[in-house]
């Protein structure tokens, strides 16, 4: 039997969530976190409010961060160096940032490493980093909560255009996947500074609007209705240094055919997706674990048993394996929690049937 | 058109009983009859021969109709023109559509391919522009022909000499876009050309000199290769004029080569060049 302990990597929603609902059942938690503070990326990133419901980020987190600081074995600014399997058990070598080895012996490891935001640099044709006044959804998080909406003039943005799609659905840097949530993201802040600044003029550049389920009119239509933001249909091909620090967009505005549209804005806000990022690769080659064809980590069946991976007594929660939401996240934390528990406790694991090729006749 | 169709009366209201009888019309034939009736099959005969391209269906893989490349595209720019239109014409098969684009807008690309480099679902526009082009040379389509004409004499020498432009081509009439410079440089040319201090032929109708022999080759690859085949519905003259030149000067090789093995041919007896011969 495995050890009634787990081994939880990674203090974001789902790793949290894991720890709160495994805490709660009676399990030790081993908590390894490569950041020197509990949250994970909502709270590097300062987030500030969630959608849809546009309530506080910490409103959501705080409670989670709370059951995460209740860990009495917590490894800070520390990652998982070695796993060895020793019978039913992992050996586990964790690495602080001095270089400072500590093993721990455990029965489960619950992979909640999550996501990286996409770097925008790569999108070299848009120039952010070069260009003032480009930012990222992810850097504007921060300016909402800290309540710095400026350009660099030191002047609220007057006209905003919000580029969808940034380094996701683009097979020129590698991502043919959707990240799932930076429309409703940036419909959101769209929202936002309609709020703070109600004079501006705020444009999304979107191909298709992602505000799937119940968010629909939460955000899509709610930023019509109430904030007439402007939808636009097309995606923007590349940006230009404009007089004065604005930025000179390019697009075409798909609706009308070849029509060009060269228009300036006070500040553009790609809305970057998610990739696994570093951290968590280097997380999955320590445990072992497969990709799927996106570079996420894939679980051992991602329909019946999505918070399970591929290795005996590994169990994955969270963007490891796919864009997710908070809400998401917090989900398969406690759904990986149980299944774990489920594994210390009682040694049960499910494998996946064989694949079976679906019959189906052709006409 | 099916075998089955049976003739409608030429009224939209009909159009939906029709689909039990005949069954639904191909996307190709769907919109034919907003072309004039004579061009018809040759604007089906045009797509088929476009899509059954060995490169089509690698160039064309799919579009998020972002207009990506639209807008990234120095010709959209100045005409009334886009990539994304023609990609969408593709995936629908709106023959109607790229008969239309084929016989004006796809000339205004210059063939940067941006568009190719840009597009997040990784077309291969560019070539799919060049692919329309080369069967619009091929079925000698009038657009075609009116965009080669100018170019008659670049092919020409292309063609039999291997130089693209010789300077005796730089006219203002030929470059408008080079303005009073043109007029300048067309005027001296001659002398220009006489003063250079090296060898280059200093004469005006060839830019440089490939022997005989590499001329023979060049032409013996442009016929061999099927640009030959290309040029000869859209410019039939150009076609036989560089057909006899051909002719021509493969037996004058023939000839000095049969002299020369037969040693009828002292080594200083042999031309310095066949361009005066
Ligand atoms: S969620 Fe929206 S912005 Fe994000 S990748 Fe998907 S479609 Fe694009
Ligand atoms: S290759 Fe042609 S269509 Fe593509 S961007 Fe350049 S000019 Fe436009
Ligand atoms: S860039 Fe590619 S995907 Fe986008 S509109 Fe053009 S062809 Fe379609």
């Amino acid at each position: 039997m495995p050890a009634n302990r787990v081994l939880v990597i990674g203090a974001g929603p789902a790793g949290l969530s894991a720890t709160k609902e495994l805490q709660a059942l009676g399990v030790d938690v081993v908590l390894v976190e490569r950041e020197s503070y509990l949250g994970g990326t909502p709270k590097k990133l300062k987030y500030s409010l969630l959608f849809p419901e546009l309530r506080p980020a910490s409103e959501v987190l705080d409670p989670l961060i709370k059951a995460g600081e209740a860990v009495k074995t917590r490894y800070m600014e520390s990652i998982v160096d070695k796993v060895q399997q020793e019978g039913d058990n992992f050996v586990v070598t964790i690495k602080d940032k001095n270089g400072k080895t500590y093993t721990e012996k455990v029965g489960a490891i619950i992979a909640a490493s999550g996501f990286e935001h996409f770097d925008s640099r790569r999108k070299y044709e848009y120039g952010y980093g070069i260009i003032p006044n480009i930012y990222n959804i992810s850097d504007i998080e921060g300016m909402l909560s800290e309540n710095r909406l400026v350009t660099t003039k030191g002047t609220p943005p007057k006209r905003v255009a919000i580029l969808l799609c940034v380094g996701s659905r683009d097979a020129t840097v590698g991502n043919t996947h959707c990240s799932r949530v930076c429309c409703a993201v940036s419909i959101k802040q769209a929202m936002e500074i309609k709020e703070r600044i109600p004079d501006a003029v705020v444009h999304i550049y979107y191909m298709d609007i992602r505000t799937y389920g119940l968010m629909e009119d939460k955000l899509y239509w709610k930023a019509q209705l109430n904030y007439r933001v402007g939808f636009i249909r097309g995606r923007i091909s590349e940006f230009m240094r404009g007089p004065n620090d604005t930025v000179v967009i390019k697009g075409e505005d798909t609706m009308n055919l070849n029509r060009a549209l060269v228009v300036p804005y006070d500040m553009v806000i790609l809305a970057n997706g998610m990739e696994l990022g570093l951290g968590s690769k280097q997380v999955a080659k320590v445990l072992g674990l497969e990709f799927e064809e996106h570079g996420f980590v894939r679980p051992m069946d991602p329909d019946r048993l999505p918070v399970l991976s591929t290795r005996k007594g590994v169990f994955l929660a969270g963007a490891i394996t796919g864009p997710k939401t908070i809400s998401d996240s917090i989900t398969e934390g406690q759904a990986a929690a149980i299944k774990a528990y489920e594994y210390v406790s009682k040694g049960i694991w499910e494998e996946a049937p064989r694949k079976v090729a679906a019959e189906v006749v052709k006409h | 058109m099916p075998q089955n169709v049976i003739p409608l009366p030429d009224d939209p209201r009909y159009m939906d009983l029709s689909y039990p009888e005949q069954g639904a019309l191909t996307e190709e034939e769907r919109n034919l009859d907003t072309l004039p009736p004579d061009q018809r099959e040759l604007a089906r005969k045009f797509w088929q021969a476009v899509k059954s391209d060995f490169r089509f269906n690698e160039y064309l893989r799919g579009c998020l109709n972002c207009g990506v490349c639209t807008s990234g595209c120095p010709a959209a720019k100045f005409y009334d023109y886009g990539p994304r239109e023609m990609i969408q014409y593709m995936m629908r098969d709106a023959v109607d559509r790229i008969w239309e684009f084929v016989n004006k807008k796809v000339w205004a690309c210059v063939q940067c391919y941006t568009c190719s480099m840009r597009c997040p679902f990784n077309n291969e526009i560019a070539g799919l522009i060049m692919l329309l082009r080369e069967y619009a040379v091929q079925f000698a389509l009038p657009s075609a022909k009116e965009i080669l004409a100018p170019y008659r004499r670049v092919l020409y020498t292309v063609l039999t000499l291997g130089n693209q432009v010789t300077p005796d081509m730089i006219q203002p009439e030929a470059f408008p876009d080079w303005g009073p410079q043109a007029v300048e440089e067309s005027k001296n040319m001659d002398v220009y050309r006489k003063a250079i201090p090296v060898d280059l032929l200093q004469r005006t109708d060839i830019g440089w000199h490939a022997s005989l022999q590499t001329a023979v080759e060049l032409m013996t690859i442009m016929f061999e290769s099927g640009v030959m085949d290309a040029i000869k519905n859209v410019d039939p003259d150009l076609y036989d004029m560089v057909s006899d030149i051909y002719e021509e000067r493969k037996s004058q090789l023939e000839e000095i080569r049969e002299k020369w093995m037969n040693g009828e041919l002292k080594e200083e007896d042999l031309p310095d060049s066949w361009l005066d011969l």
